[in-house]
């Protein structure tokens, strides 16, 4: 049997993040070896309950706190590694300005 | 004289008990930094893991100068070198540079990774910490950048986490010397600021780069002056900047002028993960070079990491000497590495409220590092922290003897104490304690401390003395 799919996302605003609505963020890619922790932008849509079939999604606040069970996501574009704005830029707020396209 | 190259500081902590090597495999993920992390805890040793999990034919150095005893091998000295020593010596190596000397060729050079062919989790880059935001490559590192307008080299230590195989991205703070060449010059000229991280160079390089330094000086030589020897410098491949010929791994990069990515949180030198991220610097590898059989090295913050013992030194003689300028009666200064480098203690020839709202002042004009400062008459040894506690807890007035000062736009967004808001928008406060007699009190009424140093003539303490010593005590 395949292995589940695993990532983790940092969030500053987790009710927005799991409200059903597509958003923008980050996602750390949890499978083991040597790439472990690579990070990919993405838009995805994170169901707080868990979907069958959806790769499970781990939620952390941003002092890296994890949420005690997993939502999974389900990615629907894969966007560019690095997002267009000036150094120091808040990386929340960049992000969500890309959800709002 | 400093040991000329990481290889040979590794051999002289060894030969002093310093330094455990592990053969065993042990995960980068967690597990390896956790080993230095309690090692930073119990003040125990650095160590070299010789077997990584997924990486053979590296190695991996945790903390290589977290402690005192480290930190005297890293400037050549004997390891049981007193403290107060060692800032002395500082001191001197710092008032004479050493210029450094170019070289051709260097073992760093053994491997060159084209941009082409880079992936950076080739390289052992640890997870340090559970919850992290990604694995960090840069933490005992030493990064170079250039002033784009003045060609002002500066070295620092910043941090910088691996996004994916091409992409780095870091925390070098808004305020610090890299992020003002960054926002004051190529990032409104549009242009990529070219970087070089190294890894594993001498160790008074590295102690180079943390050191707290003005702005324009020469970190190179004061490399050199801390070595007691030039360092030897070689050109990096896709740009102009210069590194240590000593280094075991050179990462080459461009920091983006229009470009961001996640970074953070980490669990960072004051011994917390703060709400941090969320701005920071992106960067895009163009060139790795490294050493055959290379060394990775890393500290594992937090509480009493490399850092705390680093910035200890350098930190207070930096803040003796600003207040010297600013004609503060000045006597010693000691931030203890426990503090996280957010408390002083100052000792004056004399002291009283005035003086410590200026100590305060001046210390949080450009960057406000140090939250704390008690402000001690100079009778008190600021490095015996049991004679401070004590002039803290009994001479400070808590009303009066409390200064606050409050800015914007300066404060240390590490601290732990503040806001998400605060952190953000660089709003903090500092405060001075004040620990010594008010100047206007009269000799006659201002209280004795009942020490043997103070409340015996010299007749009785001599021969107090003489009768300890005598008892083999």
């Amino acid at each position: 049997m395949a292995e589940i799919q695993e990532y983790e996302a940092f969030v500053r605003d987790r009710a927005r993040a799991v409200s059903g609505a597509e958003v923008v963020l980050t996602l750390r890619d949890l499978a083991p070896g040597r790439h472990k922790y690579k990070g990919i932008n993405v838009r995805a849509v994170i169901s707080e309950t868990p979907l069958e079939g959806e790769p499970l999604l781990w939620l952390r606040s941003v002092v890296g706190v994890r949420d005690s069970s997993p939502c999974s996501v389900r990615i629907t574009e894969e966007l560019p590694p690095v997002f267009d704005a000036p150094p120091y830029t808040d990386y929340f707020k960049v992000t969500e300005a890309l959800e709002k396209g | 004289m400093a040991h000329k190259d990481l290889r040979e500081f590794t051999e002289a902590l060894q030969s002093g008990g310093d330094l455990v090597t592990i053969d065993d495999e042990v995960d980068w993920d967690q597990e390896l930094a956790g080993i230095g992390r309690l090692s930073c805890e119990r003040d125990g040793p650095a160590f070299m893991f010789n077997n990584v999990k997924d990486y053979a034919g590296w190695r991996v150095l945790a903390n290589p100068v977290a402690g005192w005893r480290r930190y005297a091998v890293a400037l050549g000295l004997p390891a049981s070198t007193p403290v107060r020593e060692m800032y002395k010596i500082y001191s001197e190596r710092e008032q004479n540079p050493i210029p450094p000397t170019l070289v051709n060729s260097s073992p760093c050079k053994d491997v060159i990774i084209p941009e082409a062919d880079i992936d950076l989790f080739d390289l052992p880059v640890p997870m340090v910490h559970d919850g992290d935001g990604g694995r960090y490559l840069g933490t005992w590192d030493l990064v170079i950048s250039k002033d784009r307008d003045s060609g002002w080299v500066n070295w620092g230590m910043y941090r910088f986490m691996v996004h994916d195989e091409h992409h780095l991205t870091g925390y070098p703070r808004p305020n610090s010397h890299l992020g003002k060449m960054l926002l004051d010059g190529y990032a409104p000229a549009g242009e990529p600021m070219p970087i070089a991280i190294v890894i594993g160079a001498d160790q008074p390089s590295h102690l180079s780069s943390t050191a707290t330094f003005r702005m324009g000086g020469d970190e190179v030589e004061l490399a050199g002056g801390l070595g007691e020897r030039p360092v030897e410098l070689i050109k990096c491949e896709t740009s102009d900047l210069f590194v240590p010929a000593s280094a075991e791994i050179v990462v080459e990069a461009e920091i983006y002028p229009d470009k961001i990515a996640q970074e953070g949180p980490y669990g960072e030198y004051p011994g917390y993960r703060s709400g941090e991220m969320g701005n920071s610097v992106c960067a895009r590898v163009t060139a790795i070079t490294h050493r055959r059989d290379p060394i990775f090295t890393i500290d594992t913050t937090g509480f009493m990491d490399s850092s705390a013992v680093t910035t200890s030194i350098s930190g207070a003689i930096a803040i003796r000497r600003r207040l010297e300028r600013y004609d503060i009666p000045v006597s010693e200064v000691y931030i203890p590495p426990e503090s996280g480098v957010h408390m002083a203690i100052v000792s004056v020839r004399r002291g009283g409220p005035d003086i410590a709202q200026k100590v305060i002042e001046i210390l949080t004009a450009r960057r406000a590092l140090m939250s704390k400062v008690i402000v001690v008459d100079d009778d008190v040894d600021v490095f015996n922290m049991s004679a401070v506690i004590h002039a803290f807890s009994t001479k400070c007035h808590p009303e009066r003897g409390t200064h606050v000062h409050t800015y914007e736009g300066r404060a240390n967004a590490l601290t732990p104490a503040y806001s998400q808001d605060e952190r953000v928008n660089q709003l903090g406060a500092s405060v001075a304690f004040d620990a010594t007699w008010p100047p206007d009190w009269p000799a006659g009424s201002t209280p004795i401390r009942a020490t043997l140093d103070s409340m015996y003539s010299q007749d009785v303490q001599d021969r107090v003395n003489a009768r300890w010593n005598k008892l083999g005590l």
